[in-house]
């Protein structure tokens, strides 16, 4: 009687959840629809004069009907809102291509490079700031907080640009213009994880001290226990805090490094929603800003939801 | 707390998932092998059997390599100014082109003649496209057709009568005399493609250029390889990559690498470097045909103030802080052109401040001019791009080492901002001046009654008459002397200042020649005659 309680709570929770996040999507498209429509530039003249030519008021006046651009606000708002029910994100404004194929490339491409990117400062961050804080104060642990302050210092643009003259003009390891391969990911990762491998010390290490702090170590360490298990408890303990930094990265990885990816020619959302802005592409802005919303605002229902299942006391 | 650590679980496994998923994925990009080899499959079909070159050009041969700023999703060459980029690619051709003296010279087309309303074009004999399929008289005129409907900046060509007189010979009617056809058909936009043969406009267009694509990739990297059919003779080299690079940085590292053999629009920094090897590098700076200018409001700046202001903008030093970049300007036309020859006068502070004395303006105590006991200080408008900023902060310093103050406002979009509304007293802006050899574009566009760039209230009859007559004069000698008179006028009403032409910088490795180096237009790239060395 009491499972069958559970699950139907579980089922109008989940119903429920569903309604807010249409509700929630609808308003996200509306703020983002009204902010494009109220925002200052006209894409039909960033389109007609993206060479620097002149422009007539005629032709002006022809490319923004033929854009759609002179329609009332609610006709063109449920017009695009009706595509993107369908999927169809719309044509650029840009160049008349569907937005959703750039979108897919975009996306796909920042994954890539945002994963790889995460996982390499995470493998280079988290054994060195246990090892600094175990030694906290000694010369290695100086060293360690130094060069975390230097990487955390630096900004993308120059981490590149030293990183393409040491390692593609001094020492010819790589090729200044990428060819695709996957050997082609290993510099642009490099510059996305020195400086977020620099922040990643500094609070994990900041994280670690707290708990070696903790009473429960002292307690280990009066007990005689060793320290590589006093390290994994610290480690275990310490998880919630560190995923909270982790996962705040993540957001920013996923807006895509607009730097990064056009040194490197790398071809992602950073990149592509940076050049939409440029040339007041609404279609793909709007796109990405809807895509980006979904994803969190499904991540966060769905971790509402997931709550109640693993403790249905919540 | 462990709420939050789910979500971020969550996050983290949706990311990982969907970059897994995304592996598989055949999305194209810039580094797509799948793309770029479908691309060239593709193009052996539509390219026929004429163009015999490597499918793999890059691999073998005289290839040169070369960084794009600019990169684009379709390589139509009607549609927008994607023909820019096929021209420079070498793949298309207009009936005419421009040279380095801003004179329009035969391409496919050997002549053009005009008889009151109706011009004549004739076609080059041999004129053909890469499948080796002949250009004719009919096919030019479906294509200039064609450009009327798909692309806005051409539609007027629709209202003009086109007829194929002959395979080789096609007639142009105007609804009035119409003197620049000539200039308008030497635009990189009108590159003839062969309309029945090419099967896909946006990847492989079947052109009439010295090279046809091997692999275009939608906003990447574009492989072109000789076209062996090229009706204008020999072609040089066996191909040409363009890298798609944005960067100041990485063109210069490449190029340092000797990953590349050339460039354009090359930064200053750059320049610096490459001016230190001249063993190494050969660097050629011409002034091009974008021009840095401002508008002075004569709605709200009197005679004499604004007199006062072009007396002081000193273009050299401009030009000199803007370090090779740009070349200071006199008219908005390159002097090298019969129609760039007007004057201005020198730079003279001490008149400047005895325009303003003499206009009742009196220097304050902290060094200013006031009148009336209130603060003379002029608004400037500018936009950051193109190097706007630095423009606005050397002409606010300059004006203020006279006594004049100034406030600097930014705009994100002059077009929609300043340029609407003539809100400003100096308004910076930056356009191309001269685009197909003939002055009446940018007069027209800045100087002509209602145009839209005239929106500092400049209004001179006369000089509306002379642009009635340069509207329909024929001859060049006397177009270009009517347009020295029209810039004059307004330069003489200090309506304007011309400041800077920017410079058409190209480097070359030594050897190279070729890349359009020493053509002041954005347009051309790579010919038969460009040579890797």
């Amino acid at each position: 009687m009491k499972q069958s309680e559970d699950t139907k709570f579980l089922i109008t929770n989940i119903f429920r959840k569903i309604a807010e996040t249409i509700l929630l999507l609808i308003i996200l498209s509306l703020l983002v629809f009204a902010l494009m429509y109220i925002a200052p530039g006209d894409p039909a003249e960033k389109r007609l004069t993206s060479q620097g030519t002149a422009i007539t008021k005629e032709v002006l006046e022809a490319e923004r009907a033929r854009l759609g651009l002179m329609r009332p606000f609610l006709v063109r708002y449920g017009e695009w809102l009706f595509g993107i029910i369908r999927g169809d994100f719309g044509i650029s404004f840009k160049d008349d291509m569907p937005v959703a194929p750039k979108l897919a490339a975009g996306l796909h491409k920042t994954l890539i490079l945002s994963s790889a990117s995460l996982i390499l400062s995470l493998l280079v961050s988290y054994p060195l700031a246990i090892w600094s804080a175990f030694r906290k104060g000694r010369v290695s642990d100086h060293i360690v907080r130094v060069l975390s302050f230097i990487g955390n210092s630096m900004p993308n643009f120059l981490i590149s640009v030293l990183l393409m003259y040491v390692l593609c003009i001094q020492l010819r390891l790589f090729p200044v213009i990428a060819d695709g391969s996957p050997a082609s990911l290993i510099l642009p990762v490099l510059s996305l994880s020195i400086p977020m491998s620099g922040r990643f010390i500094r609070q994990m290490r900041s994280e670690f001290i707290d708990q070696l702090n903790e009473d429960y170590v002292t307690g280990m360490r009066m007990r005689g226990v060793k320290e590589r298990y006093v390290a994994v408890n610290i480690i275990r303990n310490s998880l919630g805090h560190i995923l909270t930094i982790v996962g705040l990265q993540v957001g920013t990885l996923m807006g895509g490094s607009v730097v990064i990816e056009t040194i490197f020619r790398w071809p992602g959302l950073g990149k592509l929603v940076m050049d939409s802005i440029n040339s007041r592409d609404y279609p793909v802005i709007m796109g990405f800003v809807i895509i980006m919303g979904t994803i969190y605002i499904v991540i966060n229902q769905l971790t509402d939801v997931s709550y109640h299942v693993l403790d249905p006391r919540v | 707390m462990r709420k939050k650590m789910l979500g971020i679980l969550l996050t983290a496994s949706l990311v990982l998932g969907l970059t897994a998923c995304g592996g598989q994925s055949r999305t194209p990009d810039a580094n797509s092998d799948e793309q770029t080899a479908s691309t060239a499959a593709d193009t052996e079909g539509a390219a026929g059997d004429a163009a015999t070159g490597d499918a793999t050009a890059q691999k073998g041969g005289k290839i040169l390599r070369t960084a794009a700023s600019f990169a684009y999703p379709s390589l139509d060459v009607h549609k927008e100014y994607y023909g820019w980029y096929t021209s420079i690619y070498g793949i298309s051709e207009a009936l005419f082109k421009m040279d380095e003296d801003f004179e329009v010279v035969p391409c496919i087309a050997s002549d053009a003649t005009v008889d009151g309303k109706t011009w004549t074009i004739t076609l080059q004999d041999g004129a053909a496209f890469s499948n080796g399929n002949p250009l004719t008289a009919e096919m030019v005129v479906r294509n200039l057709q064609r450009v009327a409907e798909v692309n806005e900046r051409f539609a007027y060509l629709g209202g003009f009568t086109m007829e194929a007189v002959d395979d080789k010979t096609i007639t142009i009617t105007t609804p009035e005399i119409y003197p620049t056809l000539k200039n308008d058909l030497a635009s990189p936009e009108l590159g003839m493609i062969d309309l029945d043969s090419t099967k896909d406009f946006d990847k492989d267009p079947v052109c009439t250029g010295p090279f046809v694509i091997d692999t275009f990739v939608p906003e990447g990297d574009v492989t072109v390889r000789k076209n062996d059919a090229y009706w204008g003779g020999d072609v040089k080299l066996d191909g040409a990559v363009f890298y798609y690079m944005q960067e100041d940085d990485p063109k210069l590292l490449a190029m340092q690498s000797g990953e590349i053999d050339c460039y354009n629009s090359v930064s200053s920094a750059a320049l610096e470097i490459y001016n230190k090897e001249p063993d190494k590098y050969d660097v050629v700076s011409i002034p091009g045909a974008r021009l840095q200018f401002y508008i002075l409001n004569e709605n709200r700046l009197d005679d004499a103030v604004r007199e006062a202001i072009n007396l002081t903008v000193d273009k050299d030093k401009i030009a000199g802080y803007l370090s090779g970049t740009v070349s200071a300007a006199v008219g908005p036309f390159s002097t090298n052109a019969d129609y760039g020859q007007v004057t201005v006068p020198p730079v003279d502070t001490e008149k400047a401040k005895k325009l303003f004395e003499e206009d009742g303006y009196t220097l304050s105590k902290d060094g200013f001019y006031e009148k009336d006991g209130k603060k003379f200080v002029i608004s400037i408008a500018y936009y950051p791009a193109r190097s706007l900023d630095t423009l606005a902060l050397l002409i606010q310093e300059q004006l203020r080492d006279i006594g004049v103050d100034s406030t600097i406002t930014s705009y994100e979009d002059p077009d929609a901002t300043y340029i609407a509304t003539g809100d400003f007293d100096l308004a910076l802006y930056c356009m191309i001046a001269d685009k197909a050899g003939d002055p009446l574009y940018f007069i027209d566009s800045t100087l002509a009654e209602g145009a839209y760039y005239d929106c500092g209230g400049f209004d001179d009859d006369h000089c509306q008459e002379l642009i009635e007559k340069l509207r329909f004069e024929v001859d060049e000698d006397k177009r270009a002397e009517l347009a020295n008179e029209i810039v004059q006028i307004a330069i003489d009403d200090n309506a304007f200042g011309y400041v800077g032409l920017f410079n058409h910088t190209t480097v070359l490795k030594k050897g190279m020649t070729g890349f359009a180096e020493n053509i002041p237009f954005d347009f051309y790239g790579i010919d038969a005659k460009t040579d890797i060395g």
